[in-house]
């Protein structure tokens, strides 16, 4: 993992029309993504994490701030080309099987889709031959191609997702709640098979999600949205092991482990966002450590590290 | 580990144990209580698109008083149309075909009027769901409609009943209930319409109260306070509950005993800590091998290949077989029968015949052991002599 | 269920060759969504009737008037062979110039079908195109709105006549009559459709791949549509046949020298009381189509609905 930055993120702002009023889902949100790492942002509902990964894909407006990719920015106007560069560094996959695919189409169709629009082949055997090469990849046979979305299930319906955005030889994929949709049993598939593209093709990953125990297990560096801010970011280890902002420490008090003698000893931590006062200091994006930031004012990321260790076992 | 080869020598010990294995089997330890709620050896299908679905294929449960007893089970394992048969809510090209369910002293499977379920319905077994507002009336306030269904169930006045309610809302963390008994559902948010479900259920003190993942469609935060919330109902009005959920996390937090479920048969049942620590079944293996939560970074995550099998065919065998890389050939011909690990904890596997190769679960498990003893030690360690770890 | 444990052989405890592509292969459903729909609109012996009722009627009103030598403006010159009652040769009989009402009416039915055929055909196309654009580019929402109020607000059978008195009364004016307001209200049905299906997950995707809007209206939201458009067809043609009759009644609707249903029922109707069976044969025939058409195209829509196929 190289330390420059493929994605960066800067004071990123959304606001989405509610009636006459703008609703912030997103509140001036930084943050760097580095070449050949999983950088995992987990929030609740509401929260905007997805609105994030939208807003890189331009597919939700940015109100504020801007988004660079290798350098160059892709939000707001951009010319032609480099939405089309975009459009083949960057892919999406998506929360839903059932939903993410088009019903009425052949999974042949469905993968080729990115390749039709910006004719990236150059006869037909070679987009058969694409084709064939991102459903094996995924695990898939090739015969799966003249079938339709409903003959597949969940599992094989999202590793379908996962190769139709492969197929573009991204080198940044946004999964957006990939696995929540999915079957237990399944996910284990869809997570080893993450790992294992991460691997082989040397891909960057955004993963959203809300479940902050399974993140853990692949992601490189976590960040902690909360109403739109990041609250806090740090390596997924030095997260687990010292949870500075009490709201990363109410999540992880709040995720069950499939462990019930350490259940048993857990104690839920409610977070009251009404416990901070930020009427005379703006909290601020401190580093409290090498790599883990928090947002807070200084005081009170004082007192936060003089508290007990993590939650995390 | 030397206590898990003394449950496997009592297992190996154990064809004169199958005979008399009845799951529910009562014995004075573990298992104190008597059972409330028994399913035994049911069968359900559906007549689907012209073919017959069987949803459920002779499985059997039993819920202790007081207890909670969690079914775990993915999709299509069958543990939702078992729940909702507990209440006749099976839809309308659904029938059990055979086997019992024991409640109060009669056999609910047997009823075949909607004039006999209502006796039972909501009155002494509620149901809670996954979607609040398949149970809320959009068109009548909250308070009202739970209002109704207390005075119903409990036959209590106008103005008793509305009392009721609004104790009854402050107790499961509603804020300023004379207020919110007066709005509608829209007005409240997800977590606080399954509080208000909660409430409706809980009003009418139910004996037993069957949540099919409530918790589900709720974020983590909002679900952790629930669930405490149900432990402390529980423990106020005494309830049964049966916990249908998908997530191991949320057993190991709620659950006193456990059931796995799958293609329609209940595989494994047993004490929380036994299913979890010494879990006996290669379908129960591999759900506890494959979560995240237990991975260990930079190995690959156990992953149980392909997917249940279609319940619109006869299943011959072990139906976890095809997905299980450790399976007999036996497995492929008879359907295992019910083995005793412990006379708390029962698995239906062929691992457990006296007469079947000795088959290693996987390292997960062994971690999740390995850590529980380490704990343990520790613990005994700080307190200074006194018992050792107990698996 | 239990099995005595001695009739397993101990050979049978052995592990089991394990085949992982096999596992690949299960889980299939072999769900056809048109395969479902048919079904279940052919579980219903009412549809079915209907439904070869309509086959019969229309395909007779096409064949008779190929193979028939009737000719059905013939003009009988004797005069006994006026206002004939139903019997010997003519099957409903003849009206006031002796032409023969069993070949007029089939005829008479193939030029309505025609009719109804034809507004349907363009008030689906448009209205389709029109509601698809309506539903996707939010931009001309507000527009759309305000020209649907305006037009469904239009009092058709007014605007009907008027337009038939300024047009001279023949087939096109027809067709520009009822289309010029119908397929808004088909635009309108379809618009609601697409919106629902505008923020799919599968649609974020495809913009997400750079799809343009074209092709997203074309292979993402049409297809979804059929199902619509043909029960919107089929409750146009008896929409569009009962208003030619309509026209056709009041003395508006085509050339007298057409045989059509609604000049049928037209003529019909002033010997209603001496010769009822100048108008009962064709009025009988114009019910059937009419009322056939529309409940097969409502039982069609329920069937189209993925949640009614059990």
């Amino acid at each position: 993992m190289s330390g420059e930055a493929i994605l960066s993120v800067r004071g990123l702002g959304v606001d989405y029309p509610v009636g006459r009023k703008l609703f912030p889902a997103v509140r001036g949100v930084s943050f760097d993504i580095r070449k050949g790492e999983t950088f995992s942002v987990v929030g609740e509902s509401g929260s905007g994490k997805t609105t994030i990964g939208r807003a890189i894909l331009r597919v939700a407006p940015v109100s504020r701030g801007e988004i660079l990719f290798k350098g160059e920015r892709i939000s707001g106007r951009i010319p032609a080309e480099r939405e089309r560069a975009l459009r083949q560094g960057i892919q999406m996959i998506f929360q839903d099987p059932m939903a993410s695919l088009n019903e009425r189409a052949k999974i042949d169709y469905i993968v080729s889709e990115g390749l039709y629009n910006f004719r990236l082949f150059k006869d037909e055997a070679e987009r058969r031959a694409k084709v064939e090469k991102a459903l094996r990849e995924v695990g898939l046979l090739p015969e799966f191609a003249s079938r339709f979305p409903h003959e597949f299930s969940g599992g094989q319906r999202q590793r379908i997702g996962i190769a139709r955005a492969l197929v573009m030889e991204p080198e940044l994929l946004v999964a957006d709640e990939p696995i929540s949709a999915l079957d237990v049993s399944i996910r284990a598939q869809v997570i080893n098979l993450m790992n294992r593209l991460k691997r082989d093709l040397g891909l960057t990953y955004l993963f959203i999600a809300h479940d902050l125990s399974v993140v853990r297990f692949i992601s490189d560096r976590i960040a902690v949205i909360y109403r739109g801010r990041l609250v806090e970011l740090a390596e997924a280890e030095a997260l687990f092991a010292r949870p500075l902002h009490p709201y990363t420490r109410a999540l992880l008090s709040a995720v069950p482990l499939p462990d019930p003698e350490i259940e048993s000893r857990r104690r839920f931590v409610v977070y009251d966002p009404s416990m901070h006062d930020y009427s005379k200091e703006e909290p601020e994006w401190i580093e409290a450590e090498g790599g883990h930031f928090v947002l807070g004012t200084p005081r009170e990321l004082e007192a936060w590290s003089a508290g007990p260790g993590g939650a995390g076992a | 580990m030397s206590g898990r080869d003394d449950k496997r020598s009592q297992a190996a010990t154990g064809p004169a144990k199958t005979a008399a294995a009845a799951p529910g089997a009562q014995t004075a330890s573990g298992a104190a209580a008597a059972p409330i709620l028994e399913a035994k050896d049911l069968s359900i299908s559906f007549s689907l698109r012209g073919r017959r679905l069987r949803a459920v294929r002779g499985a059997s449960l039993s819920l202790r008083a007081g207890e909670t007893l969690a079914v775990v089970g993915e999709s299509g394992s069958g543990k939702s149309v078992l729940s909702k048969s507990f209440l006749g809510m099976l839809d309308k090209n659904g029938r059990v075909d055979s086997g019992s369910i024991l409640f109060g002293g009669e056999d609910l499977a047997a009823y075949t009027k909607e004039r006999q379920w209502l006796q039972v319905r909501g009155k002494r077994i509620a149901m809670i769901f996954q979607d609040p507002m398949t149970a809320l009336n959009p068109l009548k306030t909250v308070g009202e409609q739970i209002r109704e269904a207390a005075a119903l169930h409990r036959g209590l006045d106008r103005k008793t009943s509305r009392l009721a309610v609004l104790e009854t809302l402050e107790r499961v963390g509603i804020a300023e209930p004379e207020a919110r008994y007066r709005q509608y559902p829209h007005e409240f948010s997800g977590g606080m319409r399954q509080r208000a479900v909660i409430a409706a259920a809980v009003a009418c003190r139910p004996e037993v109260l069957i949540c099919d993942e409530p918790t589900t469609a709720l974020d983590v935060t909002v679900q952790a306070q629930i669930l405490d919330l149900l432990k402390s109902l529980q423990k106020d009005f005494g309830m049964s509950i049966l916990f249908i959920t998908h997530d191991l996390g949320v057993v190991a937090k709620v659950a006193d005993r456990v059931a796995v479920m799958y293609a329609g048969q209940v595989i494994e049942e047993g004490l929380s800590r036994e299913v979890f620590y010494d879990p006996r079944c290669p379908y129960t293996w591999a759900l506890l091998a494959s979560l995240p939560q237990l991975g260990v970074k930079g190995e690959e995550l156990y992953s149980i290949k392909g997917t249940p099998p279609s319940l619109f065919k006869e299943i011959k065998g072990d139906a976890f077989a095809p997905r299980n890389p450790k399976a007999l050939l036996v497995d492929y011909e008879a359907e295992p029968p019910v083995f005793e690990v412990s006379p708390t904890h029962w698995a239906r596997t062929w691992l457990l015949d006296p007469r079947a190769p000795r088959v290693e679960a996987p390292d997960t498990i062994a971690r999740l052991r390995g850590r529980l003893e380490a704990r343990a030690a520790a613990d005994a360690g700080a307190r200074g002599p006194g018992e050792g770890g107990k698996a | 269920m239990r099995r005595d444990l001695p009739d397993l052989g101990p050979e049978l405890f052995r592990p089991a060759p394990f085949d992982e592509s096999k596992a690949e292969l299960t889980g299939y459903a072999r769900y056809s969504y048109w395969r479902s729909t048919f079904r279940t609109f052919l579980k219903s012996p009412v549809s079915v009737f209907l439904l070869a009722l309509i086959l019969v009627l229309v395909t007779a009103s096409f064949v008779y008037p190929v193979l028939s030598p009737v000719d059905p403006n013939q003009v009988e010159l004797d005069t006994s062979a006026w206002n004939a009652r139903p019997g010997n040769g003519h099957v409903f009989g003849t009206d006031g110039l002796g032409r023969d009402i069993w070949a007029r009416t089939w005829h008479g039915t193939r030029t309505s079908m025609l009719l109804g055929l034809v507004i349907a055909l363009f008030d689906v196309g448009i209205g389709m195109a029109a509601g698809a654009l309506w539903g996707y580019v939010r931009k001309i929402d507000r527009i759309m709105t305000e020209l649907y109020n305006v037009l469904n607000n239009i009092p058709q059978t007014v605007f009907l006549i008027l337009l038939t008195y300024i047009m001279r009364p023949g087939f096109w004016t027809i067709v520009v009559a009822l289309c010029s307001t119908g397929w808004i209200g088909i635009a309108r049905f379809v618009r609601n459709k697409v919106i629902t299906i505008r923020d799919a997950e599968y649609n974020v995707a495809s913009r997400c791949l750079g799809t343009p809007l074209r092709r997203m209206i074309t292979r993402n939201v049409l297809p979804y549509l059929v199902s619509i458009l043909i029960m919107e067809a089929a409750l146009t043609i008896p929409y569009s046949i009962g208003s030619e009759v309509f026209l056709g009644f009041i003395g508006l609707g085509l050339p007298i020298e057409t045989v059509s249903l609604g000049n049928l029922v037209n003529l019909g109707k002033n010997n209603f009381m001496l010769y009822p069976y100048q108008l009962t044969w064709p009025t009988l025939v114009l019910a059937a189509i009419t009322v056939s058409f529309y409940i097969v195209g409502n039982r069609f829509s329920d069937a189209s609905d993925p949640r009614n196929h059990v």
